[in-house]
């Protein structure tokens, strides 16, 4: 009962009801989770548009250090580069329907929400040798806190969204 | 911070006020929300055209020039790529989309000024 409120109430959102959600509507109330096997819809439009400008920036950044002044820090530049390519891959995966762009999806934003966390606590507490700046140091303080959110986000819209379990 | 930044500023703040708002009214994206985000685009223009006419009269970047119009032309496809994708779903999550255009060119101007002096 509760997932059908949650449907109509989604499909009144969302201005158009699409067939999905309609058959969602009419189909299993009970049975198998949201069916759906998008993830580029509704709040999803503005996760995926948050972590493109996030897979951007963080490339563009990691770039211009590892060209410019690679030798000063290769670990924190190296490290730069690799948050770019998670972004990166967060992004399209999460662009893309189907099962396959979902596992890479939930693999992605897991290493996004490790890095952050891992990175951030090192550089609050080993200064000395991560003093160098990336997306991920003091938990992305530098960007807002926003890359400690996003991942968070990411996983609840990827719960809410995971595909139906396969029917045997 | 030079005007250019200030301009960016207000227009871009405004443009997210707006966008957030119908967002949250539960509307679609509508004339009133893309043309504040065209409006982030003129200013960002006008920020161009400025900085082209400063730098053809001689004045100098302090830092890295093309770190600057890197920033400068991420900064003008935003709005652009935003817009697109908030049209490709009419709903009022788009508007959300939208709204994030504003704020990022307010902080992608800062970096910018920063750049420059």
């Amino acid at each position: 009962m509760e997932e059908a409120e949650n449907v109509s109430a989604k499909s009144s959102q969302d201005g158009t009801g699409t067939p999905e959600v309609s058959s969602r509507m009419t189909g299993q109330a009970d049975a198998a989770p949201a069916s759906t096997d998008t993830r580029n819809t509704g709040p999803g439009r503005l996760l995926i548009a948050v972590y493109a400008v996030f897979a951007i920036s963080a490339t563009a950044r990691a770039g211009y250090q590892i060209l410019t002044k690679f030798s000063e820090a290769p670990l924190a530049y190296l490290l730069s580069a690799f948050a770019a390519v998670v972004y990166v891959v967060a992004t399209v995966s999460l662009a893309r329907p189907g099962r396959t762009a979902f596992k890479v999806s939930v693999v992605a934003v897991l290493v996004e929400l490790v890095g952050v966390l891992v990175v951030g606590a090192l550089s609050v507490f080993d200064s000395v040798n991560f003093p160098h700046e990336t997306v991920w140091s003091l938990f992305g303080r530098g960007y807002g806190f926003i890359p400690l959110l996003l991942p968070i986000l990411g996983l609840i819209w990827l719960y809410r969204r995971r595909p139906a379990a396969r029917k045997a | 911070m030079d005007a250019y930044f200030y301009i960016i500023l207000v227009v871009g703040l405004l443009s997210t006020i707006i966008c957030v708002t119908a967002g949250l009214l539960k509307k679609a994206p509508n004339d009133t929300t893309i043309l504040s985000v065209a409006a982030v685009e003129l200013s960002l223009l006008v920020y161009l055209v400025g900085s082209i006419v400063r730098v053809a009269s001689g004045e100098r970047i302090a830092g890295e020039p093309w770190e600057f119009w890197g920033y400068m032309a991420t900064a003008l496809l935003l709005p652009i790529g935003a817009v697109y994708w908030a049209i490709l779903e009419r709903t009022r999550w788009s508007n959300f989309v939208l709204a994030a255009v504003g704020v990022t060119a307010v902080v992608m101007a800062a970096r910018m000024n920063q750049i420059w002096y």
